[in-house]
């Protein structure tokens, strides 16, 4: 298994362990590996509709964000390019509200990034995250799959103690063994 | 019949349901009419009130809680339109989403949305979801009833006269006020429990924990 797989696997754990009562997805290369480890647990569950596709990142926010008030926790798992849709509704609806969430995204603006134009979004995303007051947290080519699993899942905790959405943002890039993206 | 009126008929048939409604005059002239514990007021958010209420309907799932009833607004629902794909793909079976429908962004100088050409209730068929109608008090009355008698998801779509109620004040209320008495109503009702919040407010844990 590469290093890419095992923090795939070990964010889809990290998520399995938050007890994350549904998870919203935009898809993505990237994430993909991700999802299909969620739905694997689900499928071994007997099969459960716990992770779906949102149509935008702002939807993901409303259905997955408003899970709290029923007393439940939920996941998004997306692009960092989507947090330019999502932010009226980060801001709004889960800070305004005081509404614990986790989002889990991978970045499209930082090295290894093929697409000159998404840059013109995705590097801006910690500035502007930062600037509404969502806490943000990084994992890259430096951080074990271990710490990936762990920073993930300390973040979920992070947002529910904090009664706030809660960001990581992950660069899959792998250095000398890169070579993929969305 | 105006949205004040259809309000009305509304909050006299869920007084045991969440409702959450769409930001601006409806959700002030909402409050107007009655201001309680189950109701959900986004302030802003535009676009997210269906989105929400998916949302709340899948939690509640498998709860004492049969339905979750949405007031969104013609003008709102086009804001987020993939909302309906949405519900229509997911089937949240305690959806009740009620599309109150003036043909207009009231809340922003009236001016015309596409629900004057477009009908919403027929994309709302497109979307795969059931859709019943209403255009006078009555009928609404009658279409609330059919919808909490079975499984959603339903949507209603009603038609209003354009404009908002006069003298209907602000809503100044913070929204964690508003959400922590809603989820406290809620979560208690989902538990099965139907006494006042006061017995049950340092009962109900806090989320996820």
């Amino acid at each position: 298994m590469s290093v890419t797989e095992d923090r795939a696997r070990g964010v889809a754990e990290a998520i399995d362990r938050l007890e994350c009562g549904r998870v919203g997805y935009v898809p993505s290369n990237t994430v993909a590996p991700i999802i299909l480890r969620l739905e694997e647990t689900d499928r071994a569950r007997g099969g459960t509709r716990r992770v779906f596709p949102v149509s935008r990142e702002e939807e993901a926010v409303g259905i997955i964000g408003a899970l709290p008030l029923t007393g439940a926790f939920g996941a998004i798992v997306m692009q960092d390019n989507g947090f330019g849709n999502a932010l009226t509704a980060l801001t709004t609806f889960s800070l305004a509200y005081h509404l614990p969430l986790l989002v889990v995204a991978n970045t499209r603006g930082g090295l290894g990034e093929y697409n000159s134009m998404i840059h013109a979004v995705s590097g801006g995303v910690p500035d502007l995250l930062a600037a509404v007051g969502i806490p943000t947290f990084r994992l890259d080519r430096r951080n074990s799959p271990d710490d990936w699993r762990e920073t993930v899942y300390e973040a979920g905790r992070h947002a529910r103690m904090t009664f706030r959405p809660v960001v990581v943002l992950m660069e899959f890039w792998d250095g000398v063994a890169g070579g993929r993206r969305a | 019949m105006r949205r004040i009126e259809a309000l009305r008929v509304i909050t006299s048939a869920t007084a045991d349901l969440p409702v959450v409604a769409t930001c601006a005059a409806t959700s002030r002239e909402l409050a107007a009419v009655a201001d309680r514990d189950n109701h959900l007021y986004l302030l802003d958010s535009m676009g997210l009130t269906s989105s929400v209420g998916t949302g709340l309907a899948l939690g509640v799932a498998d709860s004492a809680v049969e339905h979750v009833v949405v007031l969104d607004g013609d003008g709102s629902l086009l804001m987020n339109l993939n909302a309906l794909a949405t519900a229509g793909y997911l089937l949240p079976e305690a959806l009740v989403l009620v599309i109150l429908d003036n043909g207009s962004y009231a809340s922003t100088a009236g001016l015309p949305t596409y629900s004057q050409t477009l009908d919403l209730g027929r994309i709302a068929e497109a979307c795969g979801l059931r859709v019943a109608r209403a255009d006078d008090t009555a009928g609404l009355a009658a279409a609330l009833t059919a919808a909490f008698a079975e499984p959603g998801p339903t949507v209603l779509h009603v038609r209003t006269e354009p404009g908002n109620a006069p003298d209907i004040p602000l809503l100044l209320v913070d929204p964690v006020v508003l959400a922590d008495r809603f989820r406290r109503w809620l979560t208690a009702r989902m538990a099965g429990r139907t006494d006042s919040p006061e017995r049950w407010a340092d009962e109900v844990g806090e989320v996820g924990q």
